[in-house]
């Protein structure tokens, strides 16, 4: 009588998903990962030892993504730090099974017609890095330095809205980290609380 | 003239329409109908979002934007800031936030100045923008006008000034009567509450910071007592930068601070504090709701599915309230000596009944949850009238088997001659009706291949319903189907009648177990209003023999009587909205104090603390709860293996609707109880057989 009910009872002690880890705070080691970008190509973190790398969290459904790429200020951020032979990659961390999900085509091609300019698109369809990273929010930035440790966590700029021209009067807090870390000096933010969208585990 | 005034003053106190977005509806609403120079009045952003969709409080909590206000007023008139309500946990996969549904009040004191002049009218407009999520988030934002006549004197508005006395009577106010005190110890903020002599227990405690980035909002926070205090263990937030010398926010209580849910309070922190740099300890896995609920679907295969259900079906035929009504189905074939077509087409009716009547339950509830309910598969006997009214039926149909009195005596002989042609539709009533005597049976049984249904696309989950239905109809149908089977029945004869009536005891028992479900729910008046009403259905249901059998036409209006007496008292039962008693009463008094009771938080707090968890989920309602807790989870060598190694009990009482422990069945996928998880330090969660053994128990508290 109860042989029916066993494989059942079983099943879905596999289920269980991870919480997210420790949070990654300024001062630790990036965890590392291997995704596959928008173009299929596995990308490494440790690929870039040795340069500076800036993680942006992102998801093109979010208001708050949005109004970074409708105002510039992600594109900008990414030509002027990708020209000073800092590795840009935006990460998108929703998960194949939520609604909000992209293909690798449809991510490229939403990139592409934001004129958006990464060293690469990565999609962590199942959130692994993510919650690696415990990225909280779209967008949610990490600042990685060529040693490997993250110089800064959090926030774009000290502005929270949706609103694209605020992202212009902001204080951006990856510029400001990147400029200070890039001549050796200590960065004064390095970390704060980031804004936007939850990411879609 | 004085008509024209009031209608003045009822026009020009009235703000336009709500203006609304694609989520929600907006408007300000004033506590009075005029502005009197120099009173301050209360006006409200009044928010009434789309069901599922929330918006955020002044500190969103892990994601979200808080709602603003910008006002412009008028020369002499000025607007404070936002009073803002105390807000909910919104869990949103690992995150949570902290914001609002239904209806949100956001009031605003404006204050005319003492020099403004009686007469006109102030147009009061804000612009107020907010950011309103469900999975996705919209931001939204109205230019919302409120005018008011500017007047020596306002009476309350008619229909917002009560709704915005009784937010304003809920906003969290400084916490009274209670001493709080905290202190830094590293990633943990202690915050001790000791209370007034004689204070309640105040339930579960939440506490949300006034500022974004001083305690992680969605680190656990779990409570613990310390003589007459409590202290309530807040982690740190990662990415707190500079001191953290002050804790202000509002702390909230399930069952209140003496009478107020929600308070606020602005302590120092002493000790030393550092920012949360391992991280807040981790979600516990099996609350990280939306990643696990959306690969529920994954642990079962449709295949596998199918197959539980259609032996699940088939074991419903031996439940105690199933049992004596098919069995009498299935002898009752020994007595006919009908055709072999008469009685395939009563079996393909009957199975026809079995199977529709699944199939709506399933469809009622899967629209229920389209709607966001948070309803799980049971959800039937959570309702007071529901179980009141299966009491009712399972006393008639047991005073039936007792031969109390026979169906076809209650009916009209018109309605009797035309059921005996049309056994077909007999048939198929007999299906139907074995489906709602079996649904408190369905509910322990079914748990997981009915959370596959429910997570399942609709063609997935029809397919789950109609095998259950088949597997329940298949024995009577085979009986039917197959003659040869039928010959080796028994055959008719006195004993039968007795059968009959030894049948009914396990439909007695049945009534008491709803009975006493009912009192779980409710109270002992409610205990009593059923047992009353029992004993007048019997009454009458017995006087309608007696007037059959020839006795006086007295004794048939005395069983009239009392059964509308019976339907008068049982009334109550069936309108009114279960009272909300404490929520420990419904199946554990306190006494029972080694179990503590279900939060998201509790769970993740004590694993993450490396202790083993085990977490019963269990109801009143249901039987295998009651029977796996009898005589495996209290039986003594299970006890103390619980005791030596140190595991912590956690019970979640789904008695009653409780969304959060909705929530974190589906997290199991499944949909209804009992189920049982043995969290272990290290190792996946193990999930332990809805059918307890105490061997089985042992095992799985060996691997720790």
């Amino acid at each position: 009588m109860r042989s029916g009910f066993v494989p059942f009872a079983l099943g879905p002690a596999l289920l269980f998903a991870a919480g997210l880890a420790g949070a990654v705070v300024s001062g630790a080691a990036a965890p590392g990962f291997t995704i596959t970008d928008t173009a299929g190509k596995a990308v490494q973190l440790a690929d870039y030892k040795g340069k500076y790398v800036v993680l942006e969290w992102t998801n093109p459904e979010c208001p708050f993504v949005r109004k970074h790429y409708s105002s510039g200020n992600m594109q900008g951020l990414q030509k002027e730090w990708g020209s000073r032979n800092v590795v840009w990659l935006a990460i998108n961390s929703t998960n194949s099974t939520s609604s909000e999900f992209k293909t690798p085509r449809e991510m490229k091609a939403w990139m592409e017609s934001n004129g958006a300019a990464p060293a690469a698109t990565l999609l962590d369809s199942t959130s692994d890095t993510g919650r690696a990273y415990s990225a909280k929010t779209t967008p949610h930035m990490f600042v990685v330095d060529p040693g490997g440790k993250v110089v800064y966590a959090g926030a774009i700029d000290d502005k929270w809205s949706t609103n694209p021209a605020d992202a212009k009067t902001a204080h951006n807090y990856v510029r400001a980290a990147l400029t200070e870390a890039m001549s050796g000096k200590p960065v004064t933010v390095a970390s704060t609380t980031p804004y936007g969208c939850s990411i879609k585990y | 003239m004085l008509v024209m005034t009031a209608v003045m003053l009822f026009a020009s106190s009235a703000s336009p329409a709500p203006v609304k977005t694609a989520h929600v509806e907006a408007e300000l609403v004033a506590a009075k109908t005029a502005l009197v120079p120099g009173e301050p009045i209360t006006v409200a952003l009044r928010l009434v979002l789309e069901k599922g969709w929330h918006t955020y409080w002044r500190n969103p909590g892990d994601s979200g934007l808080p709602t603003t206000l910008t006002w412009t007023l008028p020369p002499g008139v000025e607007a404070g800031p936002i009073e803002w309500p105390a807000p909910r946990m919104l869990p949103v996969g690992p995150l949570v936030n902290y914001g609002y549904e239904g209806v949100a009040l956001h009031l605003v004191e404006i204050r005319p100045q003492r020099s403004l002049a009686i007469g006109g009218t102030a147009v009061l407009a804000a612009r107020a923008d907010w950011l309103v999520c469900k999975e996705v988030c919209i931001p939204e934002g109205a230019d919302l006008t409120l005018a008011l006549p500017v007047a020596e004197s306002a009476p309350p508005d008619a229909r917002w000034g009560p709704e915005i006395s009784a937010a304003r009577a809920t906003l969290p106010q400084p916490l009274a009567g209670w001493s709080a005190s905290a202190i830094g110890g590293g990633a943990t903020v202690a915050l001790k509450l000791v209370p007034p002599a004689g204070a309640a227990v105040p339930g579960v405690v939440r506490f949300f910071p006034f500022a974004v980035d001083r305690i992680d909002p969605s680190g656990p926070q779990p409570i613990t007592r310390d003589g007459d205090a409590y202290v309530l263990t807040l982690p740190v937030a990662p990415t707190l930068s500079g001191p953290l010398d002050r804790l202000a926010g509002v702390l909230t209580a399930a069952s209140g601070f003496g009478a107020v849910r929600a308070a606020t309070i602005d302590v120092a922190v002493a000790g030393n504090v550092a920012p949360g740099a391992k991280g807040a300890p981790a979600p516990a896995p099996a609350l990280d709701l939306a990643a696990s609920r959306s690969g529920a679907g994954d642990g079962i295969t449709l295949a596998l599915a199918i197959v539980s259900a259609l032996l699940g079906g088939l074991i419903l035929n031996l439940m105690p309230c199933v049992f004596p009504v098919l069995t009498l189905k299935v002898l009752g074939f020994a007595t006919h000596h009908d055709t072999r077509s008469t009685m395939r087409q009563e079996a393909v009716a009957f199975g026809a009944g079995v199977v529709l009547t699944f199939v709506a339950l399933g469809a009622a509830l899967a629209a229920l949850r389209a709607t966001g309910e948070q309803l799980g598969w049971g959800f039937q006997l959570q309702s007071p009238a529901v179980v009141s009214a299966l009491a009712i039926l399972f006393f008639v149909l047991a005073l039936n088997l007792s031969g109390v009195f026979e169906f076809g005596q209650l009916a009209p002989s018109g309605v009797t001659n035309w059921t005996a042609k049309n056994r077909t539709l007999d048939a198929f009533g007999s299906g139907v009706l074995a489906v709602i005597v079996a649904s408190p049976c369905t509910a322990p049984f079914m748990g997981a291949a009915l959370g596959f249904a429910l997570g399942a696309p609709a063609a997935s989950m029809l397919l789950i319903f109609v095998a259950l239905g088949i597997g329940m109809a298949l024995p009577y149908v085979l009986f039917a189907w197959f003659p040869g089977w039928r010959r080796r029945l028994p055959r008719p004869g006195p004993w039968l009648e007795r059968f009959k009536q030894v049948l009914a005891f396990p439909l007695y028992a049945t009534v008491i177990w709803l009975a006493w479900v009912l009192g779980a729910q409710r109270d002992n008046d409610a205990l009593l209003r059923l047992m009353l009403a029992l004993l007048g259905v019997g009454f009458a249901l017995w006087a309608s023999r007696i007037v059959r059998l020839g006795g006086a036409r007295p004794w048939g209006i005395a069983g009239a009587f009392v059964l509308a007496g019976a339907a008068i008292i049982a009334w109550p039962l069936f309108v009114t909205e279960p009272v909300v008693t404490a929520k420990a009463a419904a199946i554990d008094n306190a006494s029972d104090e080694r179990w503590m009771e279900f939060t998201p938080a509790t769970v993740a707090a004590l694993t993450a603390s490396g202790r083993p968890v085990f977490v019963d989920f269990t109801a009143a309602w249901c039987v295998t709860c009651q029977v796996n807790k009898r005589l495996v989870l209290n039986a003594e060598e299970v006890r103390a293996q619980f005791a030596a190694k140190g595991v912590a009990l956690v019970r979640a009482d789904w008695t009653r609707r409780d969304p959060a422990i909705t929530q974190a069945l589906a997290a199991f996928g499944r949909s209804g109880v009992p189920v049982y998880v043995l969290y272990r330090p290290g190792k996946e969660p193990l999930l332990l057989p809805e059918v307890l053994r105490r061997s089985t128990m042992q095992e799985a508290l060996a691997t720790l």
